[in-house]
């Protein structure tokens, strides 16, 4: 089964439940696992704050476009916000996953795990946007 | 979200519903350090957690990190699989201890 959804949000944290909702609707029309689903959900919200809160410093007046593509096999979803320059596969440093509790540092965590649950990412900047391509494949 | 508090033999429990994300994180830590007080043995029950995404993972270090300089002592009990997999993923399972039950939590921080 094909699916495609385009959702546009405003750049407010208040808009990740429109984010949510979208992906438990298509996510229960394509029959995703519970798993898949929260991966997704996760990607999305990792993605779109680090744009709220870091792009745009809380700006509330820009917009993230999201583009769902399901072929009943793989997920590709599309990014594109106008945010400056961003590239969250080279200019994110790694975070600290190793020092003891007292050392280890708060955050940086949201883009690393975009990395690990997803299977393919691309980025370009292209007309003064950033575009974002991630793709997930079903398994198992 | 939601937090109830319960208590057995000693040890105070912090039951958390619902999703934890962006958009409430600051109520999540608020309502959780207020849960936890000044308690020293302290269980987070995630039984009833649909959702948690990084910025939850952020306020969960925070607290671990204020328990522990006060030397109290925290478990987590009852992650789903996704969920115990992000802190897996995350290293925070090296730094906070995860058990399967409350039970289990409970007996290792008595």
């Amino acid at each position: 089964m094909n699916m495609n959804r385009l959702l546009r949000i405003a750049t407010d944290l208040g808009e990740l439940k429109r984010i949510h909702a979208l992906v438990e609707e298509v996510g229960k029309e394509a029959s995703w696992s519970p798993s898949f689903i929260y991966k997704v959900n996760l990607v999305l919200e990792e993605l779109a704050v680090n744009v709220i809160n870091y792009g745009h410093g809380g700006d509330p007046n820009h917009e993230i476009e999201i583009g769902l593509d399901w072929d009943g096999d793989q997920l590709t979803i599309e990014m594109v916000d106008d945010a400056p320059a961003f590239d969250p596969l080279e200019d994110a440093p790694d975070p600290d996953l190793t020092s003891a509790l007292e050392d280890r540092p708060i955050g940086g965590l949201g883009v690393y795990l975009v990395h690990k649950f997803m299977d393919d990412l691309s980025y370009r900047h292209e007309q003064g946007r950033n575009h974002l391509t991630l793709v997930k494949r079903r398994k198992g | 979200m939601e937090i109830n508090v319960e208590r057995e033999e000693g040890t105070m429990i912090a039951v958390v519903k619902g999703r934890v994300d962006s958009a409430n994180a600051r109520e999540f830590e608020q309502v959780l350090t207020e849960a936890i007080g000044d308690d020293h043995n302290v269980v987070i029950d995630f039984a009833g957690l649909a959702y948690i995404s990084s910025s939850g993972l952020r306020v969960l270090l925070m607290v671990a990190k204020s328990l522990r300089q006060r030397s109290a002592h925290l478990a987590l009990c009852s992650l789903s699989t996704a969920i115990r997999e992000v802190f897996e993923i995350s290293g925070f399972d090296k730094i906070i201890p995860i058990h399967d039950t409350r039970a289990e939590a409970v007996a290792a921080l008595g």
